[in-house]
């Protein structure tokens, strides 16, 4: 039942950051909210198999399901990417403001 | 019909051209960087290879036999790749292999000295590489995408004239594919209603079309597709506006090939709808209003270029017209006049062209008296002129006769023949007058520039072949006949076509011709007293109206968008948090699981939970920047070690990767920002709180509804069983990574390069910002890079080479030299002018294509896309090594993951000062 609790409070930090004003806060707001979606994935394949699935490290039937480990993975490559991307928002933002440019 | 279908021999001659054609547009740029401007003349000899790779056929065309071959395509549509050559194919074929030649050779010299026209070459090659598959097309889904190709090409050519090109090409795009979309319904009916879309069959369909009640639309569908292509009215304000195209544009798209794709569709579908009266009289009539006010516009005009368009506009009227006659007679003066209208318009482009060049200018009030000093340009220009307005000897008149011969057979309706002669006749009298007007207007009156001299022969040559061959070919029109008799027995099978001859004698139309020139000489004399009466504004601005109507969609556009806009994310952000809501609210109701038994937790699940909840609190309440990274850390490593207890070994190994280069990265763009964040007003805070407790406690109820399951999924059964014996792999995960699921990973890792891709030409900083970092002279840091830089490079690579077998893999390795590269730039070893040069150089913009030729390298070995390969070898000392071809999409992950940690680490922290 632990994986449940995780993900709301996750997500309620998430979406509390993401309401506040100022690009800093929401940056983070979406780590976790990212953060909350990886566990859920996970937590989909089951928490009573607990054994990384390794062939001939562990008996099969103990082993935890690859597939959405495999999701989870990438996905958290790609929300390095996202928050990267986000955070050069606020480098771009910076940039314009120090030129006198459009502070959109 | 005469079909006489032959193998894939005359099949593969034309798959042959059509590949040259290919082959040509990708040379062009090439052989522009070695030979300049010069690389018109290749070109026009590559158009003139084809041309005779093609004739290679002709013999069978010409006796009535329809070349064709079909290749595979789309089986489950039943749509296949055929190419197809008969009589009207061939025709067509004649004027873009044949005006394209002479375009290239043209271009040689019209186009500047010096100067990268590589493109330009590139992009004509390919217009008449699409207009010849347009006209080859065996299969009606080939001829839509050719069609469409020719549309996309053209708007390049227009829009490649500058900022004065953006508008003419925007409409000429909007125009042309918008009937390129009505051709695309006219196929898919057709197809429903035929069963096929082999064009083959489709032509031999006419009594299922006619009695389909679907054949009035697929026809009413296929007139606007030719409308809109060939500048008929009320569509034809885009022509004249494409002429801010250069000159070998505007001659070979916009007057002999790609405007006359329409007429080809006309002719081509004629087959089915011969006969049919509204077919007959829409054509007629939109034809003839085209016709006439084409050539009142023409009158009027003064700028030469856009004058030859709205002749265009009226000579493509006539033709459309002419078709819609629809007897053998028209269609075949419909045929050859398309022939001659290209040989004269492509040539009276290519004289204005040269005389814009030559003469500073094309304005017909300004330009007066070059005949003195350029009278070889002034003979050529003549004899094209002559060949416009239809005078004896020239293939105009012939073709215009021919016209006459055709419109006064007119059957559709009781007195049709008389009132389509007499019309005819009046668009013929204003066509010589404008001729006239062209031809004394540039060359008569007083010499105002003496010091002009005649262009260089190179440069006359094109224009001088194509103005001789309408000399030539009007009393030697016979040689036309056997391809102009076989086109017009494609298009009615069932007509016996007329024999075209130079002299019929003292017939009706010669009359009509003596009416035409007796009236246009006496418009071009009383030229003043027409000016006046045409000086008035027309009030058909097509243009104009089109350009208001296009506004207001924006408008409607940006309304329907305002709706959404929000200077305020959160406002923004609100909206979708308030939706996920509202739907757990509509589970909670619906949802009768609850009963069933949850998965059990370990009692350190409950410990992270706790650890994870407090730092999340001190994150939501935090002030301090530094110490939101810090916390947003915090929970990222708490879940590496929940990740671990669930069994995820690589999964956490990712994660604590990740977070550690999110941290650097968050420090590098962060610690420029305030260094505290301002406070909040209570009442939004307190909404915001809100709304964020409903959602978490939805998000939880959710995922406790989501999560119950107990029993592996039968996709990881099935992988745990498998991945050893398919793999070889022991690291199931990896194995699902790049065996099992390759394809997947393949489009991560896409949007992973299209995020560096982002990072990479986003406008960070102006170059001034971008400096160096300064060195970071620490005593303790730059050693330590020196000595750890080689050990964090090998463990990267012992990573990458076992993640098969155990933890690690390309995502995971790359992660790690992604630490190193973050390493240096920290300590200022690693800058922007040294390591991203996003350029074939950079090794990282390689992973992508890595990992396709991976996949691609299956394909070859008769394998499914991205299947693995294996191959193991006993190396002495190792033992039995085994390969895989899932290593080298592995490294092409590896390449795309590092290329965005430099991009990301680099461009980021890349700024003025250093990061202390």
């Amino acid at each position: 039942m632990s994986a449940p609790v995780l993900v709301g409070v996750l997500v309620a930090g998430g979406v509390f950051l993401i309401l506040r004003r100022g690009m800093v806060r929401v940056v983070f707001g979406f780590v976790l909210l990212t953060h909350a979606a990886n566990v859920l994935l996970l937590a989909s394949g089951g928490t009573d198999r607990r054994r990384p699935p390794l062939v001939g490290k562990a008996d099969p039937a103990l082993m935890a399901d690859p597939l959405p480990q495999a999701f989870v993975l990438t996905a958290i490559v790609i929300t390095f990417g996202t928050t990267v991307y986000l955070l050069s928002m606020i480098h771009v933002r910076r940039s314009e403001e120090r030129a006198g440019g459009p502070s959109g | 019909m005469a079909v006489g279908c032959l193998g894939k021999g005359g099949g593969m001659v034309l798959l042959t051209a059509l590949a040259l054609m290919g082959g040509l547009t990708l040379a062009a740029p090439l052989v522009s960087r070695r030979l300049g401007r010069d690389a018109g003349y290749a070109l026009s000899a590559g158009f003139a290879a084809v041309a005779l790779v093609l004739s290679m056929v002709s013999p069978t065309v010409l006796a009535g036999g329809v070349v064709s071959a079909s290749w595979e395509w789309i089986p489950s549509l039943g749509v296949a790749f055929t190419l197809r050559l008969d009589g009207l194919s061939a025709l067509f074929c004649v004027l873009v292999l044949g005006v394209g030649a002479l375009i290239m050779a043209y271009s040689a010299r019209y186009l500047p000295e010096g100067g990268p026209h590589g493109f330009i070459y590139c992009l004509i090659t390919a217009f008449g590489g699409s207009m010849l598959g347009l006209v080859l097309a065996g299969d009606l889904v080939l001829l839509y995408v050719f069609w469409e190709l020719t549309t996309v090409v053209s708007f390049l050519l227009i829009g490649m004239s500058g900022g004065k090109g953006t508008r003419p090409a925007a409409r000429a795009l909007l125009v042309t594919a918008s009937g390129g979309l009505a051709l695309l319904g006219a196929v898919v009916l057709l197809v429903a209603v035929v069963g096929s879309s082999d064009l083959g069959v489709v032509l031999d369909s006419r009594r299922e079309v006619l009695s389909s009640p679907l054949g009035p639309a697929i026809g009413a569908l296929l007139i606007v597709a030719a409308f809109t292509k060939s500048g008929q009215v009320p569509f034809h304000f885009w022509l004249p506006g494409a002429m801010v195209a250069i000159t070998p544009v505007s001659a070979y798209l916009h007057a002999a090939t790609m405007v006359k794709a329409g007429i080809y569709l006309l002719m081509r579908f004629t087959t089915l709808f011969a006969g049919v009266p509204a077919w007959s009289l829409v054509l007629m009539g939109a034809g003839f209003l085209t016709a006439f006010l084409g050539a009142i516009w023409a009158l009027q005009e003064r700028d030469l270029k856009a004058l030859l368009a709205y002749s265009t506009v009226s000579q493509l009227g006539l033709l459309t017209a002419s078709i819609g006659v629809g007897t053998a007679v028209a269609l075949a003066a419909a045929v050859l006049h398309t022939f001659a209208h290209a040989l004269f318009k492509a040539t009276l482009f290519m004289l204005v062209g040269v005389i814009d060049r030559e003469a500073g200018n094309r304005d017909l009030h300004q330009l007066s008296g070059l005949a003195r000093v350029m009278p070889v340009t002034a003979v050529l220009t003549g004899l094209a002129g002559l060949s416009l307005a239809g005078v004896i000897p020239l293939i105009g008149f012939v073709s215009k006769e021919s016209l006459f011969q055709g419109f006064t057979g007119a059957q559709v309706v009781p007195g049709a023949g008389a009132v389509a002669g007499v019309l005819a006749v009046a668009v013929s009298a204003l066509t010589f007058a404008y001729a006239m007007r062209i031809f004394y207007g540039v060359f008569a009156g007083p010499t105002l520039q003496p010091r002009l001299r005649e262009p260089s022969w190179s440069f006359l040559a094109p224009a001088a072949v194509a103005s001789v061959a309408g000399l030539i070919l009007g009393p030697a029109v016979t040689v036309l006949n056997p391809l102009v008799r076989q086109a017009s027995l494609d298009i009615e099978p069932w007509a016996v076509p007329p024999h075209f001859s130079f002299w019929h004698g003292f017939s009706i139309e010669l009359f009509m011709s003596g009416a035409t020139i007796a009236i246009g000489l006496a418009l071009f004399l009383f030229r003043d007293r027409v000016d006046r009466v045409l000086r008035r504004p027309s009030p058909l601005e097509g243009g104009e109206l089109f350009d208001q109507g296009y506004g207001r969609l924006l408008d409607a556009g940006s309304a329907v968008a305002g709706l959404t806009r929000r200077d305020s994310t959160a406002v923004f952000l609100a909206r979708p948090v308030v939706g996920v809501v509202l739907l757990g609210a509509v589970g909670a109701v619906t949802y009768t699981g609850w009963g069933g038994a949850r998965p059990p937790s370990e009692p350190a699940d409950w410990i992270v939970l706790a650890l994870v909840a407090s730092a999340v609190a001190g994150l939501v309440a935090a002030r301090s920047v530094l110490g939101m990274v810090m916390l947003s850390g915090a929970v990222g490593l708490l879940l590496t070690v929940w990740f671990l207890q669930a069994g995820a070994v690589d999964v956490a190994l990712t994660l604590l990767l990740a977070e550690i280069l999110t941290a650097v990265v968050a420090a590098l763009v962060l610690w420029r920002e305030p260094r505290t964040l301002p406070p909040e007003r209570r009442r939004g805070a307190l909404a915001g709180c809100g709304l964020a407790v409903l959602t978490g406690v939805t998000a939880a109820a959710g995922a406790a509804a989501l999560t119950g399951r107990r029993e592996i999924s039968a996709a990881g059964e099935y992988f745990l069983r498998t991945a050893e014996p398919e793999t070889g792999g022991h690291n199931v995960v990896n194995t699902v990574l790049v065996d099992f699921r390759g394809f997947d990973t393949l489009g991560e890792i896409s949007v992973l390069a299209a995020v560096a891709l982002g990072l990479a030409s986003a406008k960070v900083g102006r170059p001034e910002d971008r400096g160096r970092l300064e060195p970071y002279d620490s005593p303790v840091l730059a050693p330590a890079y020196r000595i750890l830089a080689p050990v964090i490079g090998v463990l990267s690579a012992y990573l990458f080479l076992r993640g098969h077998q155990e933890p690690g893999g390309g995502f995971i390795a790359a992660l790690v030299a992604g630490l190193l590269v973050a390493f240096g730039v920290l300590i200022g070893r690693a800058t922007t002018d040294r390591t991203v040069r996003p350029g074939v150089a950079w090794p990282p913009g390689w992973g992508l294509p890595i990992s396709v030729a991976a996949g691609l390298a299956a394909v070859a070995a008769g394998r499914a896309f991205l299947a693995p390969l294996k191959a193991s070898w006993t190396v002495p000392l190792l033992g039995p090594v085994e390969l895989s071809s899932s290593l080298l999409f592995d490294f092409g992950v590896y390449l795309v993951v590092l290329g965005l940690m430099v991009t990301a680490v680099v461009r980021l922290g890349a700024g003025e000062g250093r990061v202390g």
